[in-house]
């Protein structure tokens, strides 16, 4: 595939240094760029990550597992490979992998969001010969607005539910989306809730400096009166009984998929609120065209639309072998 | 503008029906009589005709927002509507400035008829400059047609009814037909003065039967119910109006007197200024023939002698809903079956109109009995109409049933699939359809794309995704894998398909996913039990890409 990197039923393998990138299966080292399941995944022997991502990819994988972490922008030398972690802006810890091999350069996206946000380090341009870049929302119909119009328009939502007496409940992925979600949040003193699987990140988000309102975590077994509140819980418990006894509550979501009505109308959502961790039809753009990579490669999403845009406008970019596509379940 | 704009996106929000009509009866109160008049007509399913073409939005877009003509199609599939296509891609000044929704119809929509490609590119840019974001996909709904909202024609009755303080069934009558809104004011839409209603042939909104779901004899004693056989062929209202005229309005509320003369012809023999109710059948010397016949009446103005000869039809009344003027539509249906019957005691036996009869049984096991004859004598099964039921408007629960035959199933295989629209934007739901050939292949016979439910249609978007095999244009296809038990209701010859047969309203019966592509029908098959008849047929311009029928 290029020099430095194969690609292998495993995932990414760089023969330089040994070791792959998010791997599936069960190798010797691999080096993570981010905590979520799709990229980070139990079973390997060594584990290497970002020193924010650490704590969050041992509730992942477990404290057991062997990880080592290294501060963003630090090099390391792995067999005969220079590689290094840079801010990726997707969620707390997420890194785009530097690798260089004999003066040439490949970095591994992993996911990015180049647009900054107050939950995680902010995204950082690393030049290259080679770019893996993710395309989750490669078409141009994927155009975020500023974050902060998003959450006011989160947050006119909540009150005029609350006006209503009914509960909001968001759905937002629980690493990442929902932390951004909540530190977006005016409260004007109502009660925020947060489901458990949201809850367990937070205390590292808030070492790393975020800050959050004064929130309340929803246990097992205890009769809460919603009322006025905010929930954030992820889309997985969407069908379950909790939810489903919140019958006054006010449904929404907030992911980039929602910048189309198809997507909200089939969850039968009272609101979709567009607003996603990954790069925007701009974004990619920016960041492609702003390594200034010679060859790109593309993973998880349709890519053909952005391959196709890349040719024409003279980059030499195709589709990653095998690449897994994206569905609407993730993000 | 800006006001329409957020009724509109309040509707899209909404999920109850409830609070939409609420939210309507709001915009009603609020808006401007001119801004509210469109809107009725705009509800009433109307759309404006011949504003722009979608390949030629599409690259005006693409000029705009500086991207590949194919980029914007490739958006458009993604996306499953042109207008919200367009609402993402071009981005409008922060601040709207826009005017009226009246204004704008006026001067950026109604003014890009007639006019040349590049003159309409320079309107649409113009529009593109005023509109704020927030109404760009109210806008670009109206050029394109689309503008429903989950607002059906009768809750838009309903909402108009509470703001004028009348009854829906007469604001339904004077939103029907043809109309525009230069002929008529929101005023006069909502008036509680009956005087004001110049036009009294307009067509009453059809009442329409629910299925049968249940065992038919939770319906209580058939003693409560008249039965006549369901007809196939053209719902229809017949109007006779005084001079010797004639006004035929179809289900879908057009204006068809002109195809069929011969039944205009009967007006000088009916009572002045009467509404039947009843049904246009395919009718010959031999009596009854299948609706594929009719197809050759569909469409075409002024039929020449030799077709009226060849081509036939009847009209087949079982429904009076107008007498000397009055509206008898709240009378119980025997007393309105009893004065259709003393019309129709009057009129010569020569002409082209017939009643439709009464089935009598002595209960429920007999009328079973008799409605095996269906397929025989060429109709869908029985239409049971309670006795004391009164003409509604549209879908009225325990009114009218239809108590169909049961429809022809067979297996088939998925070979292509296409982008569904709406709720099923991004999802592989639209499916071709094949069976087997003689020679071993598979081929097309239907399109369909509802009977499933949101779990399977995901699962199988699923499937199709990883077993793609081809890309042409929007439709992709399939690694056969996946059967479906299909559902119809006849067969005829066509020539679209390459499989020489169209199925009349297919759809998924269920997902067997027991069976491999190896056991799905065969053509043979289809063809045999579906009883095709082979009337040849040069043209295909009335059969629709599922196989059905095209009524004008």
């Amino acid at each position: 595939m290029t020099n430095i990197l194969e690609n292998k039923r495993e995932g990414l393998y760089c023969p330089a240094g040994d070791f792959f990138v998010d791997p599936r299966g069960k190798v010797e080292r691999a080096v993570i760029t981010h905590a979520h399941s799709d990229h980070a995944r139990a079973g390997h022997n060594y584990y290497l990550c970002s020193d924010s991502c650490l704590p969050i990819l041992q509730i992942r994988i477990g404290t057991k597992a062997k990880i080592e972490s290294v501060p963003f922008g630090k090099r390391t030398k792995i067999g005969s490979a220079y590689v290094s972690f840079h801010p990726a802006g997707h969620i707390l810890g997420s890194a785009q992998i530097r690798i260089e091999v004999k003066g040439e350069v490949w970095v591994v996206s992993g996911d990015y969001k180049p647009q900054t946000d107050r939950t995680c380090e902010a995204f950082e341009v690393v030049s290259c010969n080679g770019f893996i870049s993710e395309c989750t929302f490669g078409l141009p119909v994927y155009q975020w607005a500023d974050e902060q119009l998003v959450h006011n328009e989160i947050n006119h939502w909540w009150r005029e539910n609350a006006e209503n007496e009914c509960p909001s409940l968001l759905f937002a992925y629980s690493l990442g989306k929902a932390q951004r979600v909540l530190a977006g949040l005016e409260t004007e003193g109502r009660p925020v809730f947060v489901h458990s699987a949201v809850h367990s990140f937070l205390t590292h988000y808030e070492q790393a400096g975020v800050k959050f309102p004064k929130l309340q975590k929803v246990e097992r077994g205890i009769d809460y009166n919603f009322s006025n509140s905010m929930v954030i819980a992820p889309p997985a418990v969407e069908d379950s009984t909790w939810v489903r006894k919140m019958k006054k509550a006010k449904k929404g979501f907030a992911s980039g998929w929602m910048s189309i009505r198809g997507a909200k109308r089939r969850r039968n959502l009272d609101r979709g609120f567009v607003l996603s961790d990954h790069a925007d039809w701009h974004g990619l753009l920016e960041v492609i065209n702003g390594t200034g990579a010679d060859r790109v490669l593309l993973t998880h999403g349709n890519g053909d639309a952005l391959v196709r845009f890349l040719r024409e406008t003279g980059k030499d970019a195709s589709m990653l072998e095998g690449a897994s596509v994206r569905g609407e379940e993730e993000e | 503008m800006n006001m329409f704009a957020k009724l509109f996106h309040d509707l899209d929000n909404l999920t109850k029906t409830n609070d939409r009509l609420d939210r309507l009866v709001e915009y009603f109160k609020s808006a401007s009589p001119h801004d509210a008049l469109w809107v009725c007509w705009f509800l009433s399913g109307n759309r404006i005709k011949g504003a722009i073409r979608t390949g030629e939005l599409r690259s005006f877009v693409a000029g705009w927002a500086v991207l590949p003509v194919w980029l914007v199609e490739e958006c458009h599939q993604r996306v499953g509507d042109l207008a919200e296509t367009i609402s993402l891609l071009v981005k409008g000044p922060s601040e709207s400035k826009a005017g009226s929704l009246d204004s704008t119809i006026r001067k950026h929509l109604l003014p890009l008829r007639g006019k040349d490609s590049a003159d309409r590119k320079l309107l649409l840019s113009d529009t593109w400059s005023h509109l704020s974001d927030f109404e760009m996909l109210p806008f670009h709904k109206l050029l394109t047609g689309g503008f429903r909202m989950g607002v059906s024609k009768g809750n838009l009755y309903k909402a108009l009814a509470r703001v004028g303080g009348v009854e829906p069934s007469l604001i339904a009558q004077r939103l029907a037909g043809d109309w525009s809104c230069d002929d008529l004011s929101f005023a006069d839409v909502i008036s509680s003065s009956l005087s004001r209603d110049t036009n009294p042939y307009k067509p009453y909104p059809f009442c329409l039967a629910s299925p049968v779901l249940e065992e038919v004899e939770s319906l209580g004693s058939l003693h409560e119910w008249q039965v006549e056989w369901k007809w196939d062929g053209i719902r229809a209202q017949f109007f006779s109006l005084g001079g010797g005229r004639g006004m035929i309005w179809s289900r879908g509320e057009e204006a068809i007197e002109e195809s069929f003369p011969e039944l205009t012809k009967c007006v000088p023999y009916l009572p002045q200024d009467i509404c039947l109710d009843g049904e246009i059948l395919a009718w010959g010397y031999d009596g009854l023939r299948p609706f594929a016949r009719l197809q050759k009446r569909l469409g075409r103005k002024s039929p020449g002698a030799s077709i009226l000869k060849r081509e036939s039809v009847r009209f087949h009344a079982y429904d009076l809903l107008r007498l000397e003027g009055n509206d008898l539509r709240t009378l119980p249906l025997s007393k309105r079956r009893k004065k259709l019957e003393e019309v129709f005691a009057k009129i010569p036996n020569h002409l082209p109109l017939g009643l439709s009869e009464i089935v009598n049984a002595s209960g429920w096991d007999e009328l079973s009995k008799k409605r095996e004859q269906s397929r025989d004598r060429g109709v869908e099964g029985f239409m049971l109409k309670r006795n004391t039921s009164s003409y509604e408007s549209g879908r009225v629960k325990g009114s009218w049933y239809k108590w169909k035959i049961d429809p022809f199933l067979a297996d088939m295989v998925v070979v292509s699939a296409q982008l569904g629209h709406g709720k099923r934007a991004n999802l592989y739901s639209d499916y071709s359809l094949a069976v087997w050939d003689n020679t071993g292949s598979l081929v097309t016979v239907a399109k369909a794309y509802s009977g499933l439910t949101k779990k399977e249609i995901e699962e199988v978007d699923r499937y199709i995704r990883k077993n793609i095999t081809g890309k042409y244009g929007p439709v992709r296809s399939v690694r056969p894998g996946i059967v479906f038990e299909v559902a119809f209701e006849g067969a005829q010859s066509s020539g679209r398909h390459k499989s020489g047969v169209a199925l009349r309203f297919p759809r998924i019966h269920r997902w067997r996913q027991d069976k491999k592509p190896k056991d799905a029908d065969s053509l043979d098959t289809i063809r045999g039990f579906a009883g095709i008849q082979d009337i040849c047929l040069t043209e295909n311009q009335g059969i629709d890409e599922n196989g059905n029928m095209l009524l004008f």
